[in-house]
């Protein structure tokens, strides 16, 4: 009889465990369908826009417990543009990302938290030049669904937005306002494949 | 006075010009040229310029240019030590000095694999570099040193630093370029005194080897950075711009005879043959730059 529970107990916490395990979705970061942009203060003048494109990633969403929910994504630094080749060359040399010797940026989740159920906060690691620094996204869930055109694809779009400082990084002429900087605003956009 | 000292022309040509000149006025009237605390007083000038070009250092360094420092620093406490640890080892210390900067400063370049034109000129840099830092710190002053035999190295660290200065802008390294060039006008400070002490009639004052070691190891750690890691940088410029030490070191010991009689010239043609190559390097980044000779950000 004592057998039988522990059993019948065990089998409850597996079937449990398998339960929790599957409101986690994965899924992978579209890059044809993804909009990180930037916009920055332009010397004493306007507001220069932004926009990376080479963008990989993978994002788990749990929605029966939020802050299981992790986020993985890296940039390709040789994708940055600005609407201008010469600024988008320059944002590549040593004074600005240093595409050189750090063709990656990548932000990593430390924390997920539910603002409701459809927006959230994550926190995490933004790396830009070798150094990490903890960065805050307000993030929502646009929406969840399979693609009208194809029901075994299903795909979420999530759109976040941040602030950061060029000033934490190595980034020297963006970080003392010489041209570019510092204050950083992000917007991003992205749609992601569930796996 | 901190908008004065915020201007990048005042902190990148008019103090290090007036620093300069201040640092040969003691030289020549205060202090011995082998004084350590002349070397003190460039030590601090260039601490001064880098912490002011670069910020503060950082704790680990992670990027190149956050290296810089601490290679300039590692060049000081070379600099330093005195003159008989230097001695005829210094040739050797500085090829051992260069290899590890190049590979410290270039290894996420290196591990990257990519044998394009930027890295060859970057290998090419290093190696020149190099040699001759090599070449130019082993010799010895000479018993009864010629009127060109002081500016030399001067020359040759104040040839560097222009030329990669002005590539380093062109390039679109726009630190480095202002690091190089508070470099070249703190040395153009102290030549231009030498150098009217000399149409005086005067001998001018030598740099002692810990300065002639710090200096250059501290432009050419700058330009061999600018070299790995600004792909827009001119290679064929870069590659010239590093050759003035070499330059250097064939000069000496040949206009003597050349120009016998022209003792005040001699200083003035040798820095000329010297700086041929740096020439060359500001005049082909300029023509072939990649955006026009446009300063400024875009």
């Amino acid at each position: 009889m004592r057998t039988r529970n522990l059993i019948a107990a065990l089998a409850f916490a597996g079937a449990s465990m398998l339960a929790a395990a599957a409101h986690a979705d994965n899924f992978e970061i579209d890059g044809q369908h993804a909009w990180i942009t930037f916009t920055i203060k332009h010397g004493i003048y306007g507001i220069a826009h932004g926009q990376f494109d080479g963008v990989k990633g993978a994002i788990v969403m749990d929605k029966a417990d939020v802050t299981k929910s992790s986020v993985k994504a890296e940039l390709d630094v040789g994708s940055v543009h600005t609407a201008f080749d010469q600024r988008d060359s320059d944002l590549k040399g040593p004074d600005f990302f240093n595409a050189a010797e750090f063709p990656t940026i990548s932000f990593e989740s430390t924390k997920v938290e539910k603002v409701d159920d459809k927006t959230g906060k994550v926190t995490g690691n933004l790396t830009i030049s070798g150094v990490s620094k903890e960065v805050t996204l307000d993030v929502q869930l646009l929406n969840e669904a399979p693609a009208p055109w194809d029901a075994t694809l299903t795909k979420a779009a999530f759109s976040a937005t941040g602030k950061v400082s060029a000033a934490d990084f190595p980034m020297a002429k963006a970080a003392d306002g010489f041209g570019l900087g510092p204050e950083v605003d992000i917007v991003i956009d992205i749609e992601a494949v569930k796996k | 006075m901190s908008a004065v000292l915020g201007n990048p022309m005042v902190t990148t040509a008019a103090l290090p010009l007036l620093l300069g000149i201040a640092l040969a006025l003691l030289a020549r009237f205060a202090l011995p040229a082998a004084s350590p605390v002349l070397a003190l007083f460039w030590a601090a000038l260039l601490l001064f310029f880098y912490w002011d070009t670069l910020g503060p250092p950082v704790m680990p360094p992670v990027a190149a240019s956050q290296k810089l420092i601490y290679l300039a620093f590692a060049g000081i406490v070379v600099g330093l030590l005195p003159g008989r640890m230097l001695g005829r080892g210094t040739g050797f210390l500085a090829a051992i000095a260069f290899a590890a900067a190049f590979l410290w400063l270039g290894w996420r370049r290196l591990a990257g694999g990519s044998l394009d034109l930027q890295m060859i000129a970057a290998l090419a840099v290093g190696l020149s570099m190099l040699i001759g830092a090599a070449m130019l710190t082993a010799q010895q002053p000479s018993p009864s040193p010629p009127a060109e035999e002081p500016f030399l190295a001067p020359a040759a660290v104040l040839a560097l630093s222009l030329s990669g200065a002005i590539v380093s802008v062109l390039g679109a390294s726009l630190v480095t370029g202002q690091l190089l060039g508070s470099i070249a006008a703190l040395i153009g400070g102290w030549c231009l005194v030498q150098y009217l002490a000399t149409l005086r009639g005067g001998a001018a004052t030598l740099w002692s080897e810990g300065v002639e070691f710090l200096l250059l190891y501290a432009a050419a750690t700058v330009l061999i950075q600018v070299a790995l890691l600004a792909p827009k940088a001119n290679p064929a410029a870069l590659v010239l711009s590093s050759l003035p030490p070499i330059a250097a070191v064939l000069v000496r010991g040949r206009l003597q005879s050349l120009l016998p009689g022209a003792r005040p010239l001699r200083p003035l043609v040798a820095g000329i043959l010297i700086a041929a190559p740096a020439m060359l390097a500001i005049v082909t980044a300029i023509v072939w730059a990649p955006h026009g000779a446009a300063l400024g950000f875009s």
